[in-house]
């Protein structure tokens, strides 16, 4: 028991210091790495729920794909301007005070609400339930989601194409 | 003839509409339309005249039912009696004059036109005015009277001086008009009615009180006083010359300043209740008329002299009436505004041909324009009251009367006023038309046929004008008026006094004017002084009446623009921070948005789970 | 076993964290990745839910699949925007992008 709660509490530390290190770090590029330290992290948790396929997809869409693209949009979009922005500090005490608050709230949801405690066995195999299931209860979603991904993919090349290019 | 008179203000009006549709087309062609319909009113106006002076022929009064408001009926319509027969004569007589006059004295004018349309609006309120058959209808005449008079004063509104006389003019009669509108409506108050018929009858019968009836009097006379000039209202008449000289012959001499005259001649049989309010009339009318004429005696002005021999003559008028010398009043109104607007008429033509109006500039104007030189000489010698003449009879008249009224002040007064009138008249004569030029205008020339035409017509009325006596005016005009007895034998020694009266004046000018024909130009001293500057009247005035106005105005400016305009001011500045509030709101940033959202996120969550909290 | 609140209380951190991220950061990129982990957070959730709920059973993890794939069309979008915003504007910074103003 004791190996499963350490395996959790590095995982959640994980998770939230690369959020918190996302949010307090200078440098963008270093904000992007400490948020994949964050995903790697959200993996471990899904490990340990027996979402083992999720996990997987998580290190390679999140800490593989979003992270390293992201990075990339930080190197395309770098220079112009880092001068004296004017402070914004009504917002910023009324962003952490929402912040906070929602947080609270949750987190007081979370405590006072009494959870069913035994978990449901998912099989140690889960994927293959996962294909099935997306294949025969999900199939219309899931087209629906590849319909999505390739009109992501079109309008992202539109959007990032250079206006001048004409062909 | 008689149920046709209201023609006679309907064709200026026709004109008045055409010219405002049509003047700019038309140029100076609107000159036609003016006199062409002047002309109209005129005929008509003396087929009504001769019908109504005719043997046996009665008063005529026609209304409609105008406003009914509960169980009043206000009334709008027109009368003919001997009065206004007369008024309407002398009306468009002078206006037709004037309009001919015009054509030339205006000629070139850029806003002729309008100038016409103006006079036409002023002789149609003024025509409307002398045959409304009540008050009220009265009223509302009298006050356009007032308006076309402001609009005729300020005609050149590009010279500060003409709109500074313009709104003196209008502010100065509004005085007046306030008066006559509490007279008129406390008459309403008691008697219920705006017809004069009415009003007399309930003043003789005792429907009215003594004293209700002088406060109404004098509350109407002030009216008057305002309209006609008269001692503390004068001021504003002789700063009315900034006017185009016709108007000045129109509006400041024959007609609307005799339209007090001729409200009180109106409604003489009110005054004719109250003795106070007749010795009021008398008393102002003598005093203007000597205070004017002093005054007259001494300016430099060409129309400021007439313009002060003009409150001094209306002041003979209002003194006759005073002195219940009816007739004489309403004679000297008649013979007056002849010979008063023939002497304009000449002076305007001096003016339009030396291009001054001081007469200390002037001076051998004569040689070269005797046409004006003789009209002028005529109205002269009309006015000063030389035998023969038409001035003549009717001033003889009202002495007579002031002398039977009892009051052996105001006689001498008027008789101190006749010889101060030849006098100041025979100055102005010589210092213009006689001896050497003391200008440099070389072109001084004749005036075209059109000015010359009207004033040679005028000065043949001012000749003649007086003769009427003989065929039976006066007792015409008494008829139904002056219930009493009239005419009392001639007094013999007041018309030699009269004579000498006026030859005295003349006399008198030409020893000090006529022979060696030299203008002092030194500064004046002493009583010369005063009247020079018009016994301070407008200086007193000043520090009396418009420096407190001035600063109850600067009151209720600083009231007006620090509390009422900062109520409205911040008002709007409320407005305006609201807008600021949600224009900040409204910056276009992203992240603004969201946390508003979640704001209200945190808001809802909030409110929703108080009640599970406590 | 660790219980379904730990969980839950790791998810709901990470979403507020991810909250302030996304009202906070200037940078376009980094509002884009707090997105990105609000919907870890939710992530988690559901598949936390999906082991230890009441009715658990696989669909939660099916429902995790597809808000990745819309994550992943949101963030790819969310960078070509950004791009082209630079490209036009040479900046992403947050508080200078307010043409929605006019």
């Amino acid at each position: 028991m004791t190996g499963q709660y350490l395996a959790f509490f590095i995982f959640a530390l994980m998770a939230i210091t690369g959020g918190v290190f996302m949010i307090n770090l200078s440098r963008v590029i270093h904000m992007v790495l400490s948020i994949g330290l964050s995903f790697f992290g959200v993996a471990g948790l899904f490990i340990m729920l027996q979402a083992e396929f999720l996990a997987f997809v998580q290190v390679l869409i999140y800490a593989g794909a979003i992270t390293i693209m992201m990075a990339m949009g930080t190197m395309m979009t770098q220079g112009g301007d880092e001068g004296e922005k004017p402070k914004r500090r009504l917002h910023n005490v009324l962003s952490f005070l929402s912040a906070v608050l929602v947080g609270a709230f949750l987190l007081y949801g979370i405590y006072t609400t009494s959870w069913p405690t035994e978990p449901t066995d998912l099989g140690a195999n889960n994927i293959k339930e996962i294909g099935v299931t997306l294949f025969s209860n999900f199939v219309i979603p899931f087209e629906l989601a590849s319909i999505l991904l390739l009109v992501a993919l079109v309008g992202a090349i539109v959007l990032a194409k250079r206006d001048g290019e004409k062909d | 003839m008689l149920a046709n008179a209201w023609l006679i203000p309907l064709f200026p009006l026709i004109s008045f509409v055409l010219l405002v549709a049509f003047g700019r087309q038309l140029k100076e062609g609107a000159a036609y339309v003016g006199i062409l319909s002047l002309l109209a009113s005129f005929v008509v106006a003396v087929g009504v005249f001769f019908e109504r002076f005719a043997e046996g022929a009665h008063d005529y009064i026609t209304s409609f039912d105008w406003l009914n408001i509960g169980d009043f009926v206000f009334t709008m319509g027109f009368e003919v009696n001997q009065l206004n027969a007369m008024m309407l004569i002398v009306v468009t007589l002078v206006s037709l004059m004037v309009h001919l006059y015009s054509k030339g004295y205006m000629h070139g004018d850029e806003r002729f036109p309008v100038f016409y349309s103006y006079l036409s609006l002023f002789t149609f309120s003024m025509l409307m005015l002398v045959i409304s058959p009540n008050l009220l209808q009265a009223y509302i005449f009298w006050e356009l009277v007032g308006a076309s008079s402001f609009l005729l004063i300020g005609f050149y509104f590009f010279k500060p001086s003409a709109r500074a006389a313009a709104k003196k003019a209008f502010l100065t009669t509004r005085v007046g008009d306030l008066g006559i509108f509490i007279g008129i409506s406390l008459l309403f108050w008691q008697t219920g009615t705006f017809e004069y018929a009415a009003i007399f009858e309930a003043a003789h019968s005792g429907v009215l009180s003594p004293e209700f009836i002088t406060l109404t009097s004098i509350l109407i006379f002030i009216g008057a006083v305002g309209k006609s000039g008269q001692f503390p209202l004068h001021i504003w008449l002789p700063d009315a010359m900034e006017g185009p000289t016709p108007v000045s012959a129109l509006i400041h001499a024959a007609t609307m300043v005799a339209a007090g005259v001729y409200l009180v001649a109106r409604l003489f049989p009110l005054f004719e209740a109250s003795a106070t309010a007749m010795l009021t009339v008398a008393i102002i009318g003598g005093v203007t008329a000597i205070f004017a004429a002093s005054i007259g005696l001494v300016q430099n002005d060409i129309k400021r002299v007439l313009a002060y021999s003009t409150v001094s003559q209306l002041g003979y008028m209002m003194m006759a009436l005073g002195s219940a010398g009816y007739v004489a009043g309403v004679f000297h109104l008649f013979t007056h505004a002849f010979f008063k607007a023939l002497l304009f008429l000449a002076a305007g033509s001096v003016i339009h041909s030396v291009g001054t109006q001081d007469i200390k500039e002037m001076g051998g104007v004569g040689k070269h324009m005797p046409i004006t030189k003789i009209v002028f000489l005529i109205g002269a010698l009309a006015i000063a009251g030389v035998p023969g003449l038409a001035g003549f009879f009717s001033k003889e008249e009202i002495l007579i009367a002031t002398y039977d009224s009892g009051n052996v002040v105001l006689f001498w007064l008027a008789l101190t006023a006749a010889v101060m009138t030849a006098f100041y008249m025979f100055r102005l004569y010589f210092l213009t038309f006689s001896g050497t030029p003391r200008h440099e205008n070389h072109h001084v020339h004749e005036s075209p046929i059109f000015m010359t035409l009207p004033m040679i017509i005028l000065a043949v009325l001012a000749i003649f004008s007086g003769y009427v006596v003989y065929a039976g005016f006066g007792e015409w005009l008494a008829h139904g008026v002056i219930s009493g007895e009239e005419g009392e034998g001639h007094h013999t020694w007041i018309m030699v006094l009269s004579i000498a009266a006026a030859f005295g004046g003349i006399g008198l000018a030409y020893l000090l004017y006529g022979r060696n024909n030299k203008v002092s130009t030194a500064e004046p001293k002493g009583l010369h002084k005063l009247l020079f500057n018009k016994y301070y009247v407008d200086e007193f005035y000043g520090t009396t009446v418009i420096k407190p106005y001035t600063l109850f105005g600067y009151v209720l400016k600083f009231f007006d623009k620090y509390v009422i305009g900062g109520l409205v001011q911040f008002t709007a500045w409320i407005a305006v921070a609201i807008g600021r509030l949600g224009q900040r709101l409204q910056n276009g940033q992203v992240q603004a948005y969201s946390l508003v959202t979640i704001l209200g996120l945190v808001i809802l969550l909030l409110s929703m789970t108080a009640g599970r909290l406590w | 076993m660790v219980p379904l609140g730990g969980y839950l209380a790791v998810g709901a951190i990470l979403f507020s964290i991810g909250v302030y991220g996304l009202l906070t950061k200037k940078n376009g990129i980094i509002v884009l990745l707090s997105i990105e982990l609000m919907l870890n957070a939710v992530n988690v959730n559901l598949v936390a839910f999906s082991r230890f709920g009441i009715a658990a059973n696989i669909t939660g993890q099916i429902f995790s699949v597809f808000t990745i794939t819309v994550a992943a069309a949101e963030a790819a979008i969310g960078l070509a925007i950004l791009v082209a915003i630079f490209r036009n504007k040479a900046t992403i910074n947050a508080s200078e992008i307010d043409i929605m103003k006019r």
